[in-house]
């Protein structure tokens, strides 16, 4: 009879294999990342724009990223978005705060195809008017959709706070920049920060070296000479903030603060803090205020990273009646991190799961292409990822608790509830 | 072509091995074949808030996730009206864990009134958060009992009503378990660099002793074919008004499925798509329209939603709606559509596909279904499907007799 009460030897992740991209260069100064050890054949295309928020006030960034197929003045949106479905192509853009990102996932005998319409929309696109007030109106829509939900209300609100000192990154989507924004206004944005505003392409794809360049030979009109500034000394606004809502059942909170990315020397061990705090179901605050008190379906926190700088956040939905004991418990859990060293038990399991899954980020070539590209975002390569291995192996109870002390003061957070 | 094998374990458990030599994780997926439509109409939601309390410890081990996360691992589970699927994602060398902590809590489960309590909060919390806190959030709870009036999918997964989470017991949860969760009832996929062998040997010795438990025969009553157009209006306080066609269509496992896919696809996958194109591109009567299909083990649903544009009327979009659908009655659709339809199912599949997770969970699937090479012969049913097939299964589908209308008011 096997004993069961004892869980089998496990080994701690030793080394992971990570595959660097080739590098090209487009137009002798755009960077073109290809990853082509792709086993079956799925294929993506990732146009990087210097078109984020952080380079256009009054929502003018999101609204020339959702119009960039809405027509030339050879092919209607309808046209272009058929053409791209005849191939099965799937389009995706999105706007981030420091950048703009246009995707294409296809099956590799398309993409090329596809690119050819895809570019000549996007190089083309010339905001028609009907288009452009079709689009307004579905924004407003979503907008006012989004108003009903305290989980948006409080990610606004935090936003404007936490961003506070930097109004293009601080400034949230009010319904009337969707009602007075001008036809010229989108046309000069997208002719600087689309035309003149290509920072990088990626390719994955078991792609020969002639339909690379085929490809990429698409690309040649675009430059990428706008390159917005992207801030590196935001200052938060500390304190407590409310936006109520009439008739909520839950109320959404938001803490957190401005602090750094992969360039900061105290990144990495923060990290192993952070999932200790809130980054696994395992975590602190899940233990507490899920698996103990049952307040919520969940809660995280977060390091999220742009450029050259970083924040620091933790976001749940509880139960309308607890929020304030919630804001006490996420306290109380910040200050025992402070004040008591982490058992040598709890953080050898982070340090195990941290490494195991940072083998599973580096599984595949689209997530090893997207482990790549958050390095490369912030001037690091994959050496970055050895010095995260060697720092989770290395970090002690003690430099955890610094770090805590240094970074998790409750008087220097921004504390945002809705509801 | 995915490559598996197959065995099967003596008390019953069916196991699928997926070879992966590339990846430095292994896979271990679990579907029990159960699902919220195997509930008791007065316990509902039942399913689900089992698959919590599956995290909550079992006969020998006192909590599940922290030894897995000692093994770098992770996981997570669903439920839905039809099944409830668990699974594991650990670094290759630590499979072990994965398979020591499924199989204790295929064993038995080691329930305390302490996290029945909490889960049953936590789930309580989840229905706020998912359903009712958020605009249009309870559609499905009003949608489903129009579409359906005696089957089991009358309900939703979260169940009908909060209160009969509040009152499950530690009896009906103990009762749930004894007979669903048994090797006879579930199937276990194990993906990754292994050999069979291998997998048999670790499968049989951590799974070979679990007792068979006894085998449950599913008699649910089977909705009777509807013979009128259904309707019901309801008002909430969201900005714009909004509509859910939902028509009775086949079951997963039926022939018709394929094409009535297809027929969604034509209607509302893209924005190529017919509805999309008539009544938001060329008539401006709607802000978003979408068309899907509820690809259930019993007969299930094809959807039509989307929402108004500002003064437009329900009867405006009624009648342009039906002008379209009316088309797709009549007239066979065109070869170079139909291509159009088969190259997004081929480039979807083939994504699906990509990751070893997704592989491992359809397998089961398709297991449950009947058989898991039905995975790779999927493909040549849709290539298979002509013209004059659509439009027969249109026909048969796009009925009002066979409709249910589900209009959300604004008062916002």
């Amino acid at each position: 009879m096997m004993n069961r009460t004892q869980q089998p030897s496990i080994s701690q992740v030793k080394e992971i294999q990570f595959i660097a991209p080739e590098i090209k260069k487009l137009n002798g100064t755009i960077p073109v990342y290809l990853m082509r050890d792709v086993q079956n054949e799925t294929s993506r295309l990732d146009l990087y724009f210097d078109a984020g928020k952080n380079s256009g006030p009054k929502g003018i960034s999101s609204f020339v990223n959702g119009l960039l197929l809405s027509g030339t003045p050879n092919r209607s949106s309808v046209e272009i978005n058929g053409n791209i479905d005849d191939l099965g192509g799937f389009y995706q853009s999105g706007v981030s705060m420091e950048n703009a990102v246009v995707s294409m996932y296809a099956l590799r005998e398309f993409l090329p195809e596809i690119m050819q319409g895809l570019i000549d929309a996007l190089q083309n696109v010339h905001f028609d008017e009907s288009e452009t007030r079709e689009y307004l109106a579905d924004t407003k829509q979503r907008h006012l959709q989004s108003l009903g939900k305290v989980s948006y209300l409080s990610q606004r609100e935090f936003q404007k706070h936490l961003f506070q000192s930097n109004t293009l990154y601080a400034s949230v989507m009010e319904l009337e920049d969707v009602e007075n924004v001008l036809r010229q206004d989108l046309i000069d944005f997208h002719q600087k920060h689309y035309l003149n505003g290509l920072q990088k392409v990626v390719i994955v794809g078991n792609f020969q070296d002639v339909v690379i360049d085929q490809m990429l030979s698409l690309l040649q009109d675009f430059s990428g000479k706008n390159n917005s500034v992207k801030d590196k000394n935001i200052i938060h606004n500390k304190g407590r903030f409310h936006v109520s809502k009439d008739r909520a059942i839950q109320t959404a909170v938001r803490i957190g603060r401005i602090l750094f990315n992969k360039k900061h020397k105290d990144y990495l061990d923060f990290l192993v803090l952070n999932t200790i705090l809130g980054d696994y179901f395992g975590s602190r605050l899940m233990s507490n205020i899920r698996e103990e008190k049952g307040y919520t379906y969940g809660i995280g926190s977060m390091v999220n990273e742009f450029q050259n700088t970083g924040y620091f956040m933790i976001g749940t939905e509880v139960k309308k009646e607890v929020s304030a004991d919630t804001i006490k418990e996420i306290k109380y859990e910040l200050n025992r991190l402070q004040k008591e060293l982490v058992s040598d038990e709890e953080l050898n399991l982070v340090k195990n799961y941290l490494l195991g899954q940072l083998l599973k980020s580096a599984d595949g070539p689209y997530a090893m292409i997207d482990l790549y590209l958050s390095a490369e975002m912030q001037e690091k390569d994959l050496e970055h990822y050895n010095d995260a291995i060697k720092a989770v192996r290395e970090i002690t109870p003690k430099r955890i608790q610094e770090l805590a002390q240094l970074y998790l003061n409750w008087e220097d957070l921004t504390i945002v509830t809705a509801g | 072509m995915i490559q598996f094998e197959k065995f099967t374990l003596e008390n019953g458990l069916r196991v699928i091995f997926h070879k992966e030599e590339l990846s430095p994780m292994a896979v271990v997926n679990t579907l029990y074949d159960v699902g919220a439509r195997d509930e008791d109409e007065n316990k509902t939601g039942f399913a689900h808030l089992f698959e919590h309390l599956m995290f909550g410890g079992s006969v020998n081990i006192a909590e599940f996730d922290t030894p897995l996360q000692q093994a770098g691992g992770e996981n997570n589970a669903f439920t839905s009206n039809d099944i409830t699927n668990y699974y594991d994602v650990v670094p290759l060398e630590n499979i072990e864990t994965a398979l020591w902590l499924e199989s204790d809590r295929m064993l038995s489960l080691a329930f305390t009134p302490k996290s029945l309590e909490i889960q049953r909060s936590v789930v309580i919390e989840e229905f706020k958060q998912r359903y009712l806190n958020q605009p249009y959030g309870d559609v499905w709870l009003q949608l489903r009992p129009l579409a359906y009036q005696v089957h089991p999918y009358k309900w939703a997964t979260i169940g009908k009503e909060i209160s009969h989470i509040e009152d499950a017991t530690m009896e009906d949860v103990k009762g749930f378990f004894r007979k669903h969760y048994n090797p006879s009832n579930a199937i276990l996929c194990i993906a990754g660099n292994f050999d069979l062998d291998g997998v048999k040997k670790i499968v049989n010795k951590w799974y070979g002793d679990i007792p068979p438990g006894k085998k449950y025969h599913r008699t649910l009553p089977q909705e009777p074919q509807q013979n009128e157009f259904r309707e019901k209006t309801i008002e909430r306080e969201v900005p714009t008004d909004a509509f859910y066609y939902a028509f009775k269509m086949c079951s997963r496992t039926h022939e018709d499925f394929y094409a009535t896919d297809l027929i969604s696809d034509i209607l509302g996958r893209d924005k190529s798509a017919r509805l999309y194109v008539k009544l938001k591109k060329e008539k401006q009567l709607v802000s978003s329209i979408n068309a899907f299909i509820m690809g259930s083990l019993d007969n299930g649903l094809l959807v039509l939603s989307g929402k108004l544009n500002e003064g437009v009327s329900f009867g405006e979009l009624d009648e342009a709606l039906w002008l379209e659908l009316d088309r797709l009655r009549e007239k066979e659709i065109e070869i170079k559509e139909l291509n159009k339809l088969l190259n997004k199912v081929r480039t979807s599949k083939e994504f699906e596909e990509q990751g070893m997770l997704n592989r491992a969970m359809a397998l089961c699937y398709f297991e449950l279904l009947g058989d898991a090479s039905l995975i790779n012969s999927e493909s040549d049913k849709y290539v298979s499907i002509t013209p004059k097939k659509l439009r027969s299964v249109a026909q048969q589908v796009i009925r009002k007799e066979n409709c249910s209308l589900l209009k959300i008011k604004a008062t916002l």
